[in-house]
C-alpha cells in the first residue's frame, strides 16, 4: 500500500471521485466477479469505452441488470456519457417491461439480450468505434442520474427521476457511515434493479475498495451464502432486513458465527424484527457493526441510520430483549430533517429526487415548499429521541413493505381488477409465516364464474407484474365490507375473510 | 430494498437432472413436514407447489436450510423453482445424496 489509506478526500462529484479513485489506485481490484479481479484502470477503460458507444447524452439508457461486471460497466459509463441508467429487469413481465421503458422515455438498451432489446421496441447501444474514448464529460448537478420506479396507485409504475447532485452528496455520507477504506471487499448483493444496489457499488468504487460479484451470494442456501463471505474475505455485508431476518434464523438454529472477516453489517427495507435483534445479540456478533438504515428511493438511498448492535451501539446494543422495537436511526450529515405537526417525517436538502417524470400532480402532491424549502414527504410518521435517533411510528397511508419493497396496495388492486371475470376486489397486508405479505379478496363478476377464480387471476398477474405485486393468498369472496362512507374497507374485509386463526393485525408500511 | 435469489445459475452444487431417482416415500413425508412448517398451514399435498401454497423467494431458504439440516443436501433456490413440490425436492435430495 502507498500512503495513502483511502481516507483523503475525494471529489464532491460522484465520477469526479471515482477517476481520481481510479488514478490513485490503477492496479486495485475494483471488482471481484467470481473469483476474478477487474482493476480500477480497466474499469474506467471499460466505461469510457461504454460511454462512447452511447455517445454525448444518449438520454434514459434501459440497462438489461444483472450480477455482473457489464452492468456496473453500463452504469458507469452512462454517467459518464451524461445519460441516465435506467435497470429493467429481464426477468419481469414484457407488460412491465413495456411500461417501464415507456414512462422512462428511453431509446436504446443495454444487455446481451438483443431478443429483449428488439421485444421492447428499443436499439442495442453501439460498440465502441473510438478505441481511448474521451474522459467523463461535464456535468450538471441538476442533471438526472437514474430512473428507477415505485408503486403507483393507478397501476402505472411511477418513475423517480434522481439528479447527480443527490447521489454524489449521499455516496459520500455514505462512505464516512461505513467507515470504508481501500482494504475493504463488499458483496454486490442487492437487485441491480433497485437503488439499494447504489449503497454497495458506488462507496465502494470511490474508496478503491473492491466490490464482490458472486453467483453464489444468491443461491438462496445459507451454507453456500456463508462459504461465498469467507472464502472472498467479505468485510461489508448490506442485505435486505426481511433476508437478514432469515439469516439469523439459520444462524440461531445452527448455533453458528458470521465469518470472522465481516465487519459491518448494513440492514434496511422494513423495520428490524425485535424476535432476530434479540437472536443475534445472544449470538457471537458483539465485534460487527449492526447499521440499521432508512430512506425513500425518492430521497436517494438512505437518510437515516443508527449502529444497533456491536462497537458502535453504545447502550443501544444492550436494548434487544426481544420486544424491543429498533430505532430508524438518525439524519446523515447531508440530510435536511423536518418533522411536521402530525408527525410526519419531511426530508430536504441535496438528496431529494427531482420528482415523478411526467407526473407533475403527483409530484407536486409529495414535494412540497415548508418555510421556502423544498420537502419530501415521506408518509412515515415518527418521533424523536433526545439524542436525535427517531422511531418509526406508522404510515399515514396504506403503502406496504413486501419484502423491502414499496407497494401501494391500490396498484395491486388495479392490476386486479383488470380480469374480467373479477367484480371487485381488496388488497390488503398481513403477517404469513413470519413475514410481511399481501393478500388480496376477489369478488366475482357473477356468481357463476367462482370456480377457479383465485387461480385464474394469480395466473392472470403473474404474466403482467413483478413479483412483489403477486399476493401470496388470493381468496374468493361473496362480498367486501365498505367503511359508512362507501369505500372499500381493506383491513375490514381482511378480518372478515381471512382464515381462522390468520387474523393479525394488518401490518402497517414499516419503514425502509 | 428487494430480496433476488432468482439470480444467474449457481456453479456445482447439486445436481439438477430430475427424475434420476425417485424420491422415498420418507424424504417425501419429510419436505410435506418442513412445506408445513415454513407455510404455517396443514393442508400440504406431495405434489403441492410451494409458491400456489404462498411461499416466495424469501421464505423458500427456510426449505432449503431445513433440508440442508435434515438430509446433508445443500440445493440452491434455482433447484427448488424447478421442482417446487415435496416430490420434486424429493427427488433432488435422493439424487444429490
Amino acid at each position: 500500500m502507498s500512503k495513502h489509506h483511502g481516507t483523503e478526500p475525494v471529489s464532491s462529484d460522484l465520477l469526479d471521485a471515482f477517476t481520481e479513485i481510479a488514478d490513485r489506485f490503477p492496479e486495485r481490484p475494483a471488482i471481484v466477479h467470481r473469483g476474478h479481479a477487474i482493476a480500477y484502470r480497466r474499469l474506467r477503460e471499460s466505461a469510457n469505452a461504454f460511454a462512447a458507444g452511447l455517445g454525448p447524452n444518449p438520454g434514459a439508457v434501459a440497462v438489461q441488470a444483472t450480477h455482473t461486471p457489464e452492468t456496473v460497466v453500463a452504469l458507469l459509463g452512462i454517467l459518464m456519457a451524461g445519460g441516465v441508467y435506467c435497470p429493467v429487469d429481464p426477468q419481469f413481465p414484457t407488460e412491465r417491461q413495456l411500461a417501464m421503458v415507456a414512462g422512462a422515455g428511453c431509446r436504446t438498451m443495454a444487455g446481451s439480450d438483443h431478443g429483449l432489446t428488439a421485444r421492447l421496441g428499443l436499439l442495442p447501444v453501439p460498440d465502441d468505434r473510438a478505441p481511448g474514448g474521451r474522459g467523463p464529460r461535464t456535468v450538471d448537478p441538476d442533471d438526472p442520474a437514474y430512473l428507477l420506479f415505485t408503486s403507483g396507485s393507478t397501476g402505472q409504475p411511477k418513475p423517480v427521476v434522481t439528479p447527480r447532485r443527490a447521489i454524489s452528496a449521499t455516496v459520500a455520507s455514505l462512505r464516512e457511515l461505513f467507515e470504508l477504506t481501500p482494504e475493504e471487499r463488499v458483496l454486490q448483493f442487492a437487485s441491480l434493479n433497485w437503488d439499494t444496489c447504489f449503497e454497495e457499488i458506488l462507496p465502494t468504487l470511490t474508496t478503491g475498495a473492491a466490490l464482490v460479484l458472486d453467483a453464489e451470494a444468491h443461491s438462496g442456501s445459507f451454507p453456500r451464502f456463508l462459504r461465498l463471505v469467507e472464502r472472498e474475505r467479505i468485510t461489508v455485508l448490506d442485505l435486505p432486513t426481511a433476508f437478514w431476518h432469515e439469516l439469523v434464523l439459520h444462524l440461531a438454529e445452527d448455533s453458528l458465527a458470521l465469518p470472522d472477516c465481516v465487519r459491518l453489517l448494513v440492514i434496511g427495507g422494513e423495520a428490524a424484527s425485535p424476535a432476530r435483534l434479540a437472536d443475534w445479540s445472544a449470538l457471537p456478533t458483539g465485534r460487527i457493526r449492526l447499521v440499521n438504515t432508512y430512506g425513500c428511493t425518492e430521497t436517494t438511498l438512505i437518510t437515516h441510520a443508527v449502529d444497533l448492535s456491536g462497537p458502535r451501539a453504545g447502550a443501544l446494543g444492550l436494548a434487544w430483549d426481544g420486544s424491543t422495537r429498533a430505532p430508524i436511526g438518525r439524519a446523515l450529515p447531508h440530510v435536511v430533517e423536518r418533522i411536521s405537526e402530525d408527525g410526519e417525517l419531511l426530508i430536504g436538502g441535496p438528496a431529494l429526487a427531482l420528482g415523478y417524470r411526467g407526473l407533475p400532480e403527483a409530484t407536486a402532491a409529495r414535494f412540497a415548499p415548508v418555510d421556502g424549502e423544498r420537502c419530501f414527504r415521506t408518509g412515515d410518521r415518527v418521533s424523536r429521541r433526545p439524542d436525535g435517533v427517531l422511531d418509526h411510528r406508522g404510515r399515514l397511508d396504506h403503502e406496504i413493505k413486501v419484502r423491502g419493497i414499496r407497494v401501494d396496495p391500490a396498484e395491486v388492486e388495479a392490476h386486479i381488477a383488470g380480469h374480467p371475470e373479477v367484480g371487485a376486489v381488496a388488497v390488503a397486508g398481513t403477517t404469513l409465516a413470519g413475514r410481511c405479505a399481501l393478500v388480496a379478496y376477489v369478488v366475482p363478476r357473477t356468481p357463476q364464474t367462482v370456480g377457479a377464480l383465485d387461480r385464474e387471476v394469480l395466473s392472470y398477474l403473474r404474466g403482467r407484474v413483478p413479483g412483489h405485486l403477486v399476493p401470496s393468498r388470493i381468496t374468493v369472496v361473496p362480498e367486501l365490507v365498505h367503511t359508512a362512507s362507501g369505500k372499500v374497507d381493506r383491513a375490514g374485509s381482511h378480518q372478515r375473510h381471512a382464515p381462522r386463526g390468520q387474523v393479525t393485525e394488518q401490518v402497517k408500511g414499516d419503514p425502509r | 430494498m428487494s430480496v433476488d435469489t432468482t439470480a444467474s445459475a449457481a456453479p456445482g452444487g447439486a445436481p439438477a437432472g430430475l427424475g434420476a431417482r425417485t424420491g422415498s416415500a420418507a424424504d417425501v413425508d419429510g419436505v410435506v413436514a418442513i412445506f408445513r412448517r415454513v407455510l404455517e398451514t396443514p393442508d400440504v399435498a406431495a405434489d403441492a407447489d410451494f409458491f400456489l401454497l404462498g411461499g416466495d423467494s424469501l421464505i423458500a431458504t427456510r426449505v432449503l436450510s431445513a433440508i440442508a439440516r435434515g438430509y446433508g443436501v445443500e440445493l440452491a433456490f434455482e433447484d427448488f423453482v424447478l421442482a417446487p413440490t415435496p416430490e420434486g425436492l424429493a427427488e433432488l435430495i435422493a439424487a444429490a445424496r
